[in-house]
């Protein structure tokens, strides 16, 4: 189990955006936004927080940390 | 899921392909016996990079590059700086040991050669290294 573990795609889902278009509202690639869905990259503060904001949710909800979780 | 190669991976898998075509005859056919190889593998290198990294350019519409980027690019480098500093410890080495009991016989005209091809070599591994680095991060979790 990851340590930072995240919603996006559910939230996304729900809003009905894709990756690419997500991707292109917080600035960054959309491989990097399939990297953090699939729990493989951890983004900094200041993208989880744009993240966030693009999805409308308090960054807890869009991000979670598991302090037993690895890395 | 579908995941497309970015910008960066493109180049980067354009940058190895590069690399192990030229420096690989090169050093795998023991052609390093003339300065006009050496020579004429610097600029087969450059206007390979050149033609390569343009198509990719020109056929890639979003080339936008982020903070992952540049932390798998970080990584590269870190590995290749690795690679490089242990060759050269390496390479000191054999010079040392060459130094002290003298079976280095080359005709004084190679010996230039031989330590330009030595040393380029390193470099050729470490910059290897440092692509293979950052194509292998983008595959696994940072």
């Amino acid at each position: 189990m990851p340590a930072i573990r995240n919603q996006i795609r559910e939230l996304r889902a729900v809003r009905e955006m894709t990756q690419q278009e997500l991707a292109d509202q917080v600035g960054v690639t959309r491989q990097t936004v399939i990297a953090i869905e699939q729990d493989k990259y951890s983004p900094s503060l200041e993208t989880a927080f744009k993240v966030a904001i693009v999805l409308g949710v308090p960054l807890e909800q869009c991000f979670q940390y598991d302090p037993r979780g690895k890395r | 899921m579908a995941t497309s190669l970015s910008y960066r991976e493109k180049s980067l898998y354009a940058s190895l392909a590069a690399e192990i075509f030229v420096y690989g005859p090169y050093f795998l056919l023991h052609r390093q016996n003339s300065v006009n190889n050496v020579a004429g593998m610097i600029i087969a290198i450059i206007v390979l990079q050149i033609i390569l990294q343009s198509v990719i350019a020109a056929s890639t519409r979003n080339r936008v590059t982020d903070e992952r980027d540049r932390l798998i690019e970080l990584r590269g480098y870190r590995a290749g700086y690795l690679t490089l500093a242990s060759l050269m410890v390496i390479g000191l080495g054999l010079l040392w040991f060459h130094a002290t009991v003298g079976h280095l016989q080359l005709e004084s005209r190679m010996i230039g050669l031989h330590f330009l091809n030595v040393f380029f070599g390193m470099l050729v591994l470490a910059d290897i290294t440092k692509t293979a680095t950052q194509i292998v991060s983008y595959r696994r979790a940072l």
